[in-house]
């Protein structure tokens, strides 16, 4: 309590560096994950893919991603178990927010596909198990959380694949490729917004006062599917089956009409990872500042200030403003061979396995998520070439993410508690 | 700079540069005509600058042939065989190792062809270029057929060309044996060893048709796979 009282002011302005800076990391890193294939796909420029993403991470974060952000924030720890010494849980979430910052920082320079999420997660489980006491760790909940990092990538792998399967046999396999693309992309369009608002009303507005029930949630939902799908067609009415040259790979009609769609899924995909992984950020700091400005009470049922979800999108923003962009870029460019056609599938099958995590609480990889996707597609023969090698390297990265994470966490932690006590 | 992790996943596409192996081996065959109306013609120096150009497009297709074998390393998983596509550039880069062979043999040797079989000769000729042409159409469908899913429209058409393919070659076979023939009826007035090489030329020529004819049914098979 008197550490709370003596040094809040420096704990509170320190939780939000890091917590901005940690966003900041999300902006100019894993945001690149998430756009880069609408870029490389040639469907959005640089400067639209930005724009799209500054929109749609900030409203997926703001509406959709209180489930994720409470789950780290309260759900891996126990905070009632803390009662007695709520600086604890102060410093361990500094901790894990540094730890995880420092290891990303690492893990970019070497170039290992290393998720955001695992080191958070794997470092607030290694300060609270270490740190406090192996009873503080909700262990069913991080059983689940890590069974669903397991199951994102093989369910979004299977939607990608059916989604394919779908585009071979209603569009590219026949007579007349282009109409057909034009008859039943509408349909694609329809399935993203609905996928999308069922999720995020269902189980994301409690917070903005707006609580639906399920019949309600459906029927919003198909009224927000319909008219996004009817946008869409507007907008298909102008694409001619003519050839494009963009950059330097030719667009034909149907690329064409597949690019419109992945406009639409581009926006998906933002939303999806505004609503799990600005909870990487945002959820650690959210515990930090409720226990201080409470005045070192742990209280469970405290809601969210809202200017940490400002701060959270602004960081995101800052990030994806002085770094991100290159790193787009970057991506874009090594995965030109993913076409709209095929790039919509992976992305829509992500963007739906995410934003279903997002509802549920469960703060997966939208890294690992798109590669299930990807490979998914590939099952289908929708990609001309994978590296397998790659899957492995990226199991490896994921194992040894959680115990590194956990290990920095401690270390910081234990830092914390020696410089403040 | 970050490596994320599936920018990686997904790799160069293999189809491309064998459809650019096959066009620089098309190139090649139309080099070739070139180069043996000239040599019917002994006109030997236009021979020689001929016959350069065609080396310098086999060693074109060489280094096309090592960067597709480079994209197809173990551990790829392809949307295609990969031992299809692997016999498929061996096959295809025979095509300009064969027009070489021809060319590089009938300059070393000034090699004459008789007055009275040369039309025929050129005809035969000019047949083996067509079919490695139609192959080559077949081959520049290939990333079309990838992109529509192995089925569609250009399916359909591969498949016709490929039925074209089996009626050149048949018309192909039959000029090579009228062309045996004719050759067969002067052997006996002509020096023995040009004779040899006249038929080995020939030969080779046939060879030329026959690659591209095993290009186009490698092409079916990936196709209807």
């Amino acid at each position: 309590m008197e550490v709370i009282a003596l040094y809040g002011p420096y704990l509170l302005i320190s939780g939000c560096i890091f917590g901005f800076l940690m966003a900041w990391g999300i902006g100019a890193n894993d945001v690149a994950n998430a756009m880069g294939p609408s870029v490389g796909a040639k469907a959005l420029t640089l400067s639209q893919a930005i724009l799209v993403a500054c929109i749609f991470e900030f409203a997926g974060a703001y509406l959709a991603g209180g489930e994720v952000t409470s789950t780290i924030r309260k759900g891996i720890i126990d905070p009632v178990l803390l009662t007695d010494s709520p600086e604890l849980l102060v410093f361990g979430m500094m901790a894990s927010l540094l730890s995880a910052g420092v290891w990303l920082i690492i893990a970019s320079f070497k170039g290992w596909p290393v998720s955001t999420t695992h080191s958070i997660v794997g470092a607030i489980v290694g300060f609270a198990a270490v740190g406090i006491s192996a009873e503080s760790v909700s262990w069913s909940k991080v059983g689940s959380i890590v069974s669903s990092w397991v199951i994102s990538p093989i369910m979004a792998g299977i939607i990608s694949y059916l989604i394919f399967r779908s585009v071979q046999s209603l569009i590219l396999n026949t007579q007349n490729p282009f109409d057909n693309a034009k008859k039943y992309v509408p349909g694609y369009i329809f399935l993203v917004g609905f996928v999308i608002s069922m999720v995020t009303l269902l189980k994301g507005l409690k917070h903005i006062g707006l609580t639906l029930n399920f019949q309600e949630s459906l029927t919003y939902s198909i009224l927000i599917g319909i008219s996004i799908a009817l946008l869409g067609s507007l907008i298909l009415r102008r694409v001619k089956d003519t050839y494009e040259k963009r950059g330097d790979v030719v667009f034909d009609g149907v690329e064409k009409v597949f690019g419109i769609l992945m406009v639409f899924t581009a926006c998906a995909m933002a939303f999806a990872h505004g609503s799990n992984d600005v909870a990487n950020a945002v959820g650690p700091l959210a515990a930090i500042v409720n226990v201080v400005q409470s005045g070192g009470e742990v209280a469970a049922k405290s809601s969210m200030p809202w200017w940490i979800l400002l701060l959270g999108g602004g960081g995101i923003v800052a990030g994806l403003a002085t770094l991100g962009y290159k790193v787009i870029e970057t991506v874009g460019r090594n995965i030109t061979e993913l076409t709209p056609s095929r790039g919509f599938a992976a992305v829509l099958a992500a963007a739906a396995t995410v934003v279903l995590g997002s509802g549920t609480g469960l703060p997966l990889s939208t890294t690992h998520t798109l590669v299930g996707a990807v490979l998914g597609v590939g099952l289908a023969r929708g990609i001309s070439a994978i590296d397998l090698s790659v899957v492995g390297r990226i199991l490896i990265s994921w194992v040894v993410t959680l115990p590194v994470g956990a290990a920095l966490s401690i270390l910081f932690f234990y830092i914390f508690k020696s410089i403040f006590s | 700079m970050k490596k994320s992790g599936y920018s990686d996943l997904i790799k160069k596409s293999p189809l491309k540069p064998i459809q650019d192996h096959m066009e620089i081996s098309q190139q090649s065959v139309a080099e070739l005509l070139i180069f043996l109306d000239h040599a019917v013609n002994s006109r030997w120096e236009d021979a020689t600058s001929s016959r350069k150009n065609i080396s310098d497009l086999e060693n074109k297709a060489d280094k096309l042939k090592a960067e597709t074998r480079g994209l197809l390393t173990k551990g790829i998983f392809l949307a295609v065989q990969r031992s299809d596509l692997l016999d498929l550039i061996k096959l295809a880069d025979e095509i300009p190792n064969t027009a070489k062979d021809i060319s590089g043999l009938m300059l070393g040797r000034r090699m004459d062809i008789p007055s009275t079989i040369s039309n025929s000769f050129i005809n035969f000729a000019k047949e083996a270029s067509q079919i490695s042409s139609v192959a080559g159409d077949a081959v520049g469908h290939l990333e079309e057929l990838f992109r529509f899913s192995f089925g569609g429209n250009v399916a359909d058409r591969m498949q016709e060309l490929i039925l074209e393919l089996d009626n050149l070659e048949k018309t192909n076979d039959q000029t090579e044996i009228n062309l045996r023939a004719e050759l067969f009826k002067l052997e006996a007035d002509l020096p023995p060893i040009d004779v040899m090489f006249l038929y080995d030329i020939i030969n080779k020529i046939g060879e030329l048709s026959d690659r591209s004819q095993q290009v186009g049914h490698r092409i079916s098979l990936i196709a209807s796979r």
